[in-house]
């Protein structure tokens, strides 16, 4: 037996995909239906039977550019079915922990996968080529939030450091105080990323949203708040699946959600910074304020400049959370013996927006029940709305261009769809 | 956050490269890991032990090479660079 070697080559890819069906009748849009493949995961169904303790872990891998939404929504549902408050400093270092993945997930959107579209080029590897100054700050930034994820979580991605209660430990605040001069510098460079987008050539397209987000009485929202809507719902987080249903379409293995009653509505940085640019700190203001954009953005394409605002956001709150902090005697609350049955809800806001999760537990702390409803799912119908719209004003171009266009309206909404779709099968039906 | 879609590619790429040149055993995986592929070392790692057992290539060992270089034009890829293996 000898042994070899075999040189390969072999360009891995991705195995995900999107098709968007078109049908067009009389030079009229009649229906546009957005599918995205990726197989059921049974998620909600893996969770039963497993005890409560688990659902953070389990529900971390959701998602690995948002694994902490899905630990604190989680989290914090466990919290509201055993009657537990969560305050000081563990609060804290929850909300510095999200600012970690609001940091690393909102750079990847806006540098690897939303600025090639405004300067008209293909895809990141090329943006590296023309514009290598920006693509060093974009990585430079997104290495912070990296950073903070590991010290807080125990790793960048899918931390493991979050429990029901709290955290297994606490950093010391010497381990936090070595993150404070890289993240002094990412705030500069978060500020830079604002003036950087802010000049960018956006088309000018307006949409008439219903957004949705949390709102919090005195900060931006991140993991706690009311649900509140632009168009006036306001209601606890408790009250989510009557304001808010799921539905099945035959065309998507994804749930649609939409308004009980109404239609589609959009979560994510649009929403939130519509119902809470007066929570934003002081230097995420002057950043919007120079950027002008105004309190409610309705473009779309402008989302890129309010997801760099909220960078300089979560810098800044780092900052004051890290320049607070002391470590807190217990890492975590202890959870209370669980003898009866309970269910309990929460909301949190994900990158990409809000993400709900409710649990009922049987006397033994098991789960007998889960739901989670993700940002992409409550999205989508929203981002077909606005698929019909891009299609309605590209009527005259050919498939290739129409097929460009729909791909850059999915990157305005959703890193996640908009990795798994870098190649979007078009059908254009016309009769 | 894409391992898992990524590796199922490359353990049937091994697979297939191993059947082809007659590799009974495979003992070394070589990746190169580009800049702007979104990957970390670790994770790939990580994901590597779950995909591995039961496959031809349980047991060998794997190589990540992570570039820095933003200006190859493979920077956003992975790439299965090589396999070493008996036969």
């Amino acid at each position: 037996m000898t042994e070899r070697t075999i040189a390969v080559d072999y360009l891995a890819r991705v195995e995900g995909e999107g098709a968007l069906t078109v049908r067009i009748q009389d030079q009229r849009v009649e229906d546009v239906k957005l599918r995205i493949f990726e197989p059921p995961r049974f998620f909600e169904a893996f969770l039963r039977g497993r005890s409560y303790l688990e659902a953070p872990d389990i529900t971390a891998r959701i998602c690995g550019i948002c694994p902490v939404a899905y630990q604190m929504s989680s989290c914090h549902a466990m919290e509201h079915a055993l009657e537990m408050r969560v305050d000081g400093m563990i609060r804290e270092l929850r909300r510095l922990l999200y600012c970690g993945e609001w940091i690393e997930s909102h750079t990847l959107h806006v540098y690897l996968l939303h600025l090639p579209d405004f300067l008209g080029l293909p895809d990141a590897v090329r943006l590296a080529k023309d514009h290598p100054e920006a693509v060093r700050r974009g990585l430079a930034l997104k290495k912070a939030g990296n950073h903070l994820m590991q010290v807080l979580g125990g790793r960048e991605i899918h931390p493991i450091n979050v429990r029901v209660g709290g955290f297994y430990r606490c950093p010391t605040v010497d381990e936090l105080g070595a993150l404070r001069p890289e993240l002094e510098t990412a705030l500069g460079l978060a500020e830079e990323t604002v003036r950087f987008v802010a000049k960018l050539p956006l088309p000018d397209v307006a949409e008439d949203y219903e957004f949705v987000s949390l709102r919090h009485e005195h900060e931006y929202p991140l993991n706690e708040g009311e649900i509140v809507s632009s168009r006036g719902l306001r209601i606890p987080v408790t009250d989510y699946e009557s304001a808010f249903e799921e539905v099945q379409v035959p065309h998507s293995t994804a749930l649609h959600s939409v308004r009980k009653g109404g239609g589609s509505y959009l979560v994510g940085p649009l929403a939130r910074y519509a119902l809470n640019h007066d929570r934003l700190g002081p230097r995420a203001r002057a950043a919007a304020k120079e950027a002008g954009i105004s309190d409610v953005v309705r473009n779309p394409a402008q989302s890129v400049v309010v997801r760099a605002v909220e960078v300089v956001y979560a810098c800044e709150e780092a900052l004051r959370i890290l320049d607070a902090y002391e470590r807190p005697a217990e890492p975590f609350v202890p959870p209370p013996e669980t003898r009866t049955a309970r269910v309990g809800m929460a909301a949190t806001e994900a990158p990409r927006g809000t993400l709900y999760h409710r649990y009922r537990l049987d006397p033994g702390g098991l789960i007998a029940e889960a739901k989670i409803v993700a940002p992409t799912s409550q999205n989508q119908r929203r981002i077909e709305d606005d698929l019909r719209h891009v299609v309605e004003r590209s009527l005259a171009m050919d498939e290739p261009a129409l097929t460009d266009a729909c791909e850059r309206a999915i990157r305005h909404h959703d890193p996640c769809i908009s990795c798994s779709t870098h190649f979007l099968r078009l059908t254009v039906e016309r009769s | 956050m894409h391992e898992e879609a990524l590796f199922a590619g490359l353990t049937r790429k091994v697979e297939e490269v191993a059947r082809e040149h007659q590799i009974r055993r495979v003992t070394r995986v070589r990746l190169w890991v580009g800049a702007l592929s979104h990957l970390t070392e670790e994770g790939m790692r990580r994901r590597w032990e779950l995909e591995v057992p039961g496959t031809i290539a349980e047991g060998a060992t794997l190589i990540v090479e992570t570039s820095s270089d933003l200006s190859d034009p493979r920077a956003g890829d992975v790439l299965l660079k090589s396999l070493d293996g008996d036969g």
